[in-house]
C-alpha cells in the first residue's frame, strides 16, 4: 500500500468559476480515489502546501473528483491561480463521512452556508441517486449576496426532483433577487419537516453552525439527530499530528462531520 | 543477569558502534543531554533522566516521512540505527505511550515505526532523582521494567546487566569479562532501587491526590481555576518540547533534487496559531483554553482514546517552565481547590 503521506497526482481538467471567490476544480487522479460522501482529501498545490477539502462531486465517480474551493488563504489562492492541465496532489480520503445510515427513511434537512454547500453537494448526489432511501430532502441554503450563491445553475434542477425542496436566502435585499432575505437560521425556523422523523445536516462557517444548532434545538431536534461539518485545522488526516481535536475527538478521523450529541458537552466546541 | 566491571560499558559502547550511531549522556551548560559518543569514549553514567527526551532521536525534527517523484513513491533516506545509553524508566514508558498513537494504530508514522524497530536502548536504573521527578505519582518506579534491550544497574565495582530483548541477550552473552551476578549483588541493587523509590515518593508526598488524574482534570473543565494555574505561563512551549510524550507535528512538503519530500517538525499546542485555519479562525484563542487543553489531552482524552495517561512523570515540563508552573502542583490544586459552585454555564 502506498504511504498515506504521498499524494496521488491528479490532472486539473477544468476550472468552473462558481462565484467571484469560489471555483470548482475538476480533477482526474492517476488512480481512482473511492470516497464516501463527507470524507475529505488533502489537496496539494505543488510547492505551496496542502489543505483539507471534501469533494463536492458524487461518490459514484471516484475517477473524477470535483473539489470546490473558496479563496481564503495561501493554499487556496495558489489553487485559484491554476489553469487546466496543471498537476495537483491528492491524499486521502480521510475521515468517516456523513452518517448516511441514520438517514434511512428520514426527512433530511440539509442546511448550508456559503461554500459549505460544497461538501453537502456530495451528500445530495448520494441521496439523489436513490431517493427511495429517504422520506424527503429539504435543502436550506444561505449566502451573503446572490452572486455568492454556489452551484446556482443547479438549484432549479434540484427543485424539480420529487421529494426534494430547495430554498435559498441572501443576507440583505439585492436588485433582481425576489427570494427570501435573511440568515439561513430564519429558514430553519420556518422549516416544515416532521421533526419527529427528521435528521439535520449542516455545513458552513462556525458561527452559522452555532446558531443553526441553537435553532434546531429550539425546534425540538434531539442532539443525536443533528450532524455538523466541523471546522478545524486538519493536517495529517490520520489522527497523528494532533491539531484538529475537539475534546477527545480527532476531526480528521472521527469526523469531519460530528453528531452534536458527541460534542455538545465539550467547552467551546462551537466557538 | 550478568555482572560486568566498570570498563565493560566502554567496551559495550565500542561494540555497538560497529552497527549503530551511539548516543550517550553528556553535560552541556549544566544540563544532561544526549550527544553522539566519540569513538572510544566510554558513556557517562546519569543518575537520573536527562534534560532531553528520547523523542529527540526517535522523532527527530525535520525528518522525512515520505518521498516521491512523478513516477510514484520512492524509498526515503533510512538513517543508521541508533543505540542510546542513559534511558530511564520514564523515557521507556514514554516510548510505549507514543507507540499507541504512532505505531499500534491503523495509520502508522513510518519513521517512528522504523526507529522503534531498529534503535537499541541501553537503559539504566535511577541512582538518584531530580527534584521534579514524579514517576511514582503515575504508578511508575525509578527503574526500567520493559522496553529496553539492556538495562544497567550500578553495583559495587561495576554493573548488573539485564537483557530485555533477543538483541540484548546476544549482546549480554558477548560481553567480555562478564560473569553471572551473585544474589548479594542483586540484593544490593534492589535495596538501592527501593531507596530511590522512597526518595521520589517522599518528595511528592505534598502533591498527593486522592482522585485519579483524569477525574481531577475532567471535573474542572468548566471552572475558572485554569486562569489561575496559567497565570505565569508565557506560551514559550518549553513544556511541550521537553515532554517525552508530546508528539504533535507540523507537516509540509518540499522539493529536493531527488523529488518531493514530506517533512515533519515538532509543533506545540500552546501556540496561539497552532490550530489556526485558513481565513483566520482559531479554536482555543485564549491561553487558558490552550493550557486546559494540554491537561485535558494528557490526562483525559489520551487515556480515553488510547488507554494510557500521556504523562510519564519525568518532570521535564517542571524544569523547563520559566513561569515555574509545576504539573504536580497544578494537579493537586485542581483537586483541592475544586468548587462545584464555581462551575460555569457554558455558552453552547
Amino acid at each position: 500500500m502506498a504511504s498515506t503521506f504521498v499524494p496521488i497526482p491528479a490532472r486539473l481538467e477544468q476550472v468552473i468559476v462558481e462565484t467571484p471567490t469560489i471555483r470548482t476544480f475538476v480533477l482526474r487522479p492517476q488512480q481512482p480515489i473511492p470516497f464516501r460522501a463527507g470524507q475529505f482529501v488533502q489537496l496539494e498545490a505543488p510547492g505551496v502546501g496542502e489543505a483539507p477539502f471534501t469533494p463536492s462531486s458524487s461518490p459514484k465517480e471516484p475517477e473524477r473528483l470535483e473539489i470546490t474551493v473558496l479563496r481564503t488563504g495561501f493554499v487556496t489562492e495558489a489553487l485559484h491561480r491554476l489553469q487546466p492541465g496543471a498537476t495537483v496532489g491528492v491524499r486521502g480520503p480521510f475521515g468517516k463521512g456523513y452518517p448516511v445510515q441514520h438517514f434511512q427513511g428520514q426527512q433530511v434537512l440539509v442546511i448550508g452556508g456559503g461554500v459549505g454547500l460544497a461538501p453537502l453537494r456530495s451528500l445530495l448526489y448520494h441521496l439523489f441517486d436513490d431517493l427511495g432511501q429517504v422520506a424527503r430532502v429539504s435543502i436550506l441554503y444561505g449566502a451573503r449576496t446572490p452572486q455568492e450563491l454556489c452551484f446556482r445553475r443547479q438549484h432549479a434542477d434540484w427543485q424539480q426532483l420529487a421529494k426534494v425542496d430547495f430554498t435559498a436566502t441572501i443576507d440583505r435585499p439585492a436588485p433582481g433577487w425576489d427570494g427570501p432575505v435573511g440568515l439561513v437560521t430564519e429558514l430553519v425556523a420556518k422549516t416544515d419537516v416532521d421533526i419527529a422523523r427528521a435528521c439535520a445536516v449542516s455545513c458552513g462557517p462556525e458561527v452559522m453552525l452555532r446558531f443553526v444548532t441553537w435553532k434546531l434545538l429550539d425546534l425540538g431536534f434531539p442532539p443525536e439527530r443533528i450532524f455538523l461539518s466541523m471546522n478545524r485545522n486538519m493536517s495529517c488526516g490520520m489522527g497523528l499530528c494532533g491539531r484538529c481535536n475537539i475534546g477527545p475527538h480527532y476531526l480528521c478521523k472521527d469526523g469531519p462531520d460530528m453528531c452534536y450529541a458527541e460534542i455538545k458537552d465539550i467547552p467551546y466546541a462551537l466557538g | 543477569m550478568r555482572f560486568v566491571g566498570g570498563s565493560g560499558i566502554g567496551r559495550l559502547a565500542r561494540r555497538l558502534a560497529r552497527d549503530y550511531d551511539v548516543y550517550a549522556p553528556r553535560e552541556v551548560a549544566g544540563a544532561l543531554v544526549l550527544q553522539r559518543l566519540a569513538d572510544g569514549d566510554p558513556p557517562a553514567w546519569n543518575d537520573h533522566r536527562l534534560a532531553e527526551p528520547l523523542k529527540s532521536l526517535w522523532l527527530q525534527p525535520g525528518k522525512i516521512l515520505a518521498q516521491w517523484t512523478p513516477q510514484g513513491p520512492q524509498p526515503g533516506p533510512r538513517p543508521r540505527p541508533r543505540a542510546v545509553f542513559g534511558a530511564k524508566q520514564c523515557d521507556l514508558r514514554a516510548l510505549t505511550i507514543l507507540d499507541r498513537v504512532l505505531r499500534d494504530h491503523e495509520h502508522k508514522e513510518p519513521a517512528w515505526c522504523d526507529a522503534r524497530e531498529r534503535n537499541l536502548v541501553v537503559a539504566g536504573d535511577c541512582t538518584g532523582a531530580c527534584d521534579s521527578c514524579f514517576c511514582t505519582m503515575l504508578g511508575g518506579q525509578p527503574w526500567p521494567q520493559a522496553e529496553f534491550d539492556l538495562c544497567l544497574g550500578p553495583v559495587e565495582g561495576g554493573y548488573l546487566v539485564e537483557a530485555g530483548s533477543a538483541r540484548g541477550e546476544q549482546l549480554a552473552a558477548e560481553l567480555e569479562d562478564a560473569r553471572p551476578a551473585t544474589a548479594e549483588q542483586v540484593a544490593a541493587r534492589d535495596r538501592r532501587r527501593q531507596e530511590v523509590l522512597q526518595r521520589v515518593r517522599a518528595q511528592n508526598e505534598r502533591w498527593r491526590t486522592v482522585d485519579p488524574t483524569d477525574k481531577t482534570v475532567e471535573k474542572n473543565l468548566r471552572t475558572r481555576i485554569w486562569g489561575k494555574l496559567a497565570a505565569t505561563c508565557v506560551e514559550c512551549n518549553a513544556c511541550n518540547l521537553a515532554c517525552p510524550t508530546c508528539h504533535c507535528f507540523l507537516l509540509f512538503a518540499r522539493q529536493t533534487p531527488a523529488g518531493a519530500v514530506r517533512v515533519s517538525l515538532w509543533d506545540s499546542c500552546f501556540h496561539a496559531g497552532y490550530a489556526r485555519m485558513a481565513g483566520g479562525g482559531t479554536p482555543r484563542l485564549q491561553l487558558t483554553e490552550r493550557f486546559k487543553n494540554h491537561y485535558y489531552h494528557k490526562f483525559v482524552s489520551f487515556p480515553r482514546n488510547w488507554g494510557v495517561t500521556a504523562c510519564s512523570g519525568c518532570g521535564r515540563c517542571v524544569d523547563a517552565c520559566m513561569g515555574r508552573i509545576d504539573k504536580r502542583q497544578c494537579l493537586h490544586r485542581l483537586e483541592t481547590e475544586w468548587m462545584p459552585s464555581e462551575v460555569l454555564e457554558e455558552i453552547v
